[in-house]
């Protein structure tokens, strides 16, 4: 057995993320019945699920804005149950939100400079005297605003301020802003929900490019449209895990399709 | 001075430009001017209000910064106007000190406070942050009357020597306007930066959405203690300054009525504009005013005037003014079949 704070453990060194037997209950709800998933590195993994199965309360627990009652998060080989949400952040493990977290009194573009910050590191003191070092900081996270902004198809609605898009967009706008300072590990909740046929395919090329690009991607969802794109799903229900591995054998699986399909 | 005829759209587009920036800086020079000859036309009280108009907007900046790009409610800015007040009252008439000296003490102690209680605080936010504000002010407003080593209680502190600059004694109105305005202008101009920076953006992501803000690496709870005692320096220093330029400071002037109208006068500029807080403190100065001069109903009519402004006005002052300013100049001409 290795200490927990030693700096290596026994994890595979593919695995990028792994949760082990992590449970949470609200009240007598029990909402996760230890949990276990691996994330391995450089892979796309789905993680689908009727809704209420606990797939964004796992999220909130990845993400550090819940703490499990029971069991590890595990994040480079390290647990980080004790790491805050910023520093997960910085760390490279970025989320999005299943109602989109724009910056609704921004614009678009000012949203993903708003996104470069952890970047650049100018204090409020030198951002107050416009210090050379905060000028070339802030030139920097515009130049690669409109780069990003450019790739994601949002230059059109640039300058809109961001509340004012609609859903599809906004979420379009969510991902570029989560994506725009290279994370490693990139978890999407519910990413395709309020998108129209086009806007999934166009969102499915996406993540198939960031994730070429080595870029870890987890993505959430209660449909299976987006899950052709990924190379292991695991299936979450009533707060277990039923079924992992590839899609196609675990839309095969009885107890999924029972599940899950209601078959 | 004759404007080149619109040729083509490029040369149109430069016109354009150019004639909005002229247009621009003939306005400042204008203002400048007209802000140089006010204290030699106007009444030695007038002027007087217009030392306060600045020192109110200097701190009542901090009131808006906090409400308009952070989304937080703060009433007690009172206090840090105090602390700064009575830091230079003791320092200046106790051990002698000048006015600087006394004024760096007072923002000190004012950072300090600030940080101490709005760690805890900060965590807190919508109603039960406001009122924990007010409790601030409350607990603040006791502790002045209490205090009286230090703050001589109800009978105050007096003969608080005036700023001298240079050998040039500020002993009036006038001459105080002409220290105080660019001081003023000067942290305009230096908060007007931190909202358009990395910090900036920083802020108004966290007031439009916290949880993507820590997503982002955002630490919110340290940008908002950080506003909070940025906010608490600028109290401080208008409280040193008022306390100079008055010679005397009483605990009145340090209840929860004031920081009621710092923050109103960050509602009534508009506190999404880093100007409008400007409109805000000669509203609350000028107006009930000129207002007494109607007679006893005056308090009345100034609470009429509010809300119809607060109705009419719901991006304050300093919005009407950012709006009309885009409306008869805006950055670029309309696109062509956009209409007018
Ligand atoms: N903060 C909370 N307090 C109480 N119950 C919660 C809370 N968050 C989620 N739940 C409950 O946990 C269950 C799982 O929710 P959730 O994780 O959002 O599911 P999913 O994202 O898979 O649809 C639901 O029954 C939900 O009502
Ligand atoms: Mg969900």
């Amino acid at each position: 057995m290795t200490r927990a704070d030693a700096p290596l453990t026994t994890t595979p060194s593919s695995a990028l993320l792994e949760v082990r037997a992590v449970s949470k209950s609200f009240g007598g709800l029990h909402v996760l019945r230890a949990v276990d998933l691996t994330i391995a590195r450089g892979s796309i993994t789905g993680l689908i699920g009727p809704n209420g199965a606990g797939k964004s309360t796992l999220f909130n627990i990845v993400s550090g804005f819940l703490a499990p009652d029971r069991g590890d998060v595990i994040y480079h080989g390290r647990p980080i149950g004790r790491i805050s949400v910023v520093d997960r952040s910085r760390a490279g493990l970025v989320r999005t939100f299943q109602t989109p977290q724009v910056f609704g009194h921004l614009t678009v573009r000012e949203n993903l400079v708003a996104g470069c910050h952890k970047l650049g590191r100018s204090g409020m003191l030198a951002d107050m005297l416009g210090l050379p070092l905060a000028r070339r900081e802030l030139a920097q996270m515009q130049r690669r605003a409109a780069l990003t902004a450019a790739r994601f198809s949002l230059e059109p609605v640039a300058d809109v301020l961001a509340g004012k898009l609609p859903v599809g967009q906004q979420r379009l706008l969510e991902l570029a802003r989560a994506a725009i300072a290279d994370p490693e590990l990139l978890c999407l909740d519910e990413p395709s929900s309020g998108l129209n046929g086009d806007e999934v395919d166009q969102l499915a090329r996406m993540l198939t490019q960031l994730n070429e690009e080595g870029m870890t991607v987890f993505l959430v969802s209660h449909d299976m449209e987006l899950m052709g794109c990924a190379a292991t799903v695991n299936v979450l229900c009533f707060g277990e895990t039923i079924a992992s591995g590839p899609f196609a054998a675990v839309k095969a699986d009885p107890r999924v399709r029972e599940a899950y399909l209601g078959a | 001075m004759s404007v080149e005829p619109i040729r083509a759209p490029a040369a149109a587009l430069l016109t354009h430009r150019h004639l909005r920036r002229l247009v621009g800086a003939t306005l400042a020079l204008a203002g400048i001017a007209i802000w140089a000859a006010l204290p030699q036309v106007l009444s030695r009280g007038t002027v007087d209000l217009l030392v306060f108009t600045a020192l109110y907007a200097i701190a009542g900046l901090g009131v808006a910064f906090l409400l308009g790009q952070c989304g937080i409610v703060s009433l007690a800015q009172s206090v840090f106007y105090g602390i700064g007040a009575y830091a230079t009252a003791y320092c200046c008439t106790t051990w002698g000190w000048p006015w600087y000296a006394a004024l760096v003490i007072g923002m000190v102690i004012s950072g300090a406070t600030a940080l101490v209680i709005g760690w805890p605080v900060l965590r807190l936010s919508g109603y039960f942050l406001a009122l924990a504000t007010l409790a601030l002010a409350t607990i603040g407003h006791v502790l002045f009357l209490e205090w009286d080593w230090l703050t001589g209680g109800t009978l105050g502190v007096g003969g608080i020597p005036q700023i001298s600059l240079f050998g040039l004694v500020l002993n009036t109105p006038q001459k105080f306007y002409y220290f105080i305005w660019p001081l003023a202008a000067l942290i305009y101009w230096l908060l007007y930066n931190l909202l358009h920076s990395r910090s900036g953006y920083a802020m108004r992501a966290m007031r439009d959405a916290p949880a993507a803000a820590l997503v982002l690496g955002i630490d919110v709870h340290k940008l908002k203690v950080r506003i909070f005692v940025l906010s608490a320096l600028l109290g401080s220093l208008a409280g040193s300054l008022f306390a100079n330029y008055v010679s005397f400071v009483s605990v009145d002037s340090f209840g929860v009525d004031r920081a009621v109208s710092f923050l109103l006068l960050a509602v009534v500029g508009g506190a999404q504009s880093v100007i409008g807080p400007l409109f805000g403190a000669a509203f609350v100065t000028l107006v009930p005013n000129l207002l007494s001069r109607v007679g006893d109903v005056h308090p009345l009519l100034f609470a009429g005037v509010l809300v119809v402004a607060v109705i009419f006005l719901p991006q304050g002052m300093g919005g009407l003014v950012t709006t009309l300013w885009r409306r008869l100049w805006p950055p670029a001409p309309p696109a062509p079949g956009s209409g007018t």
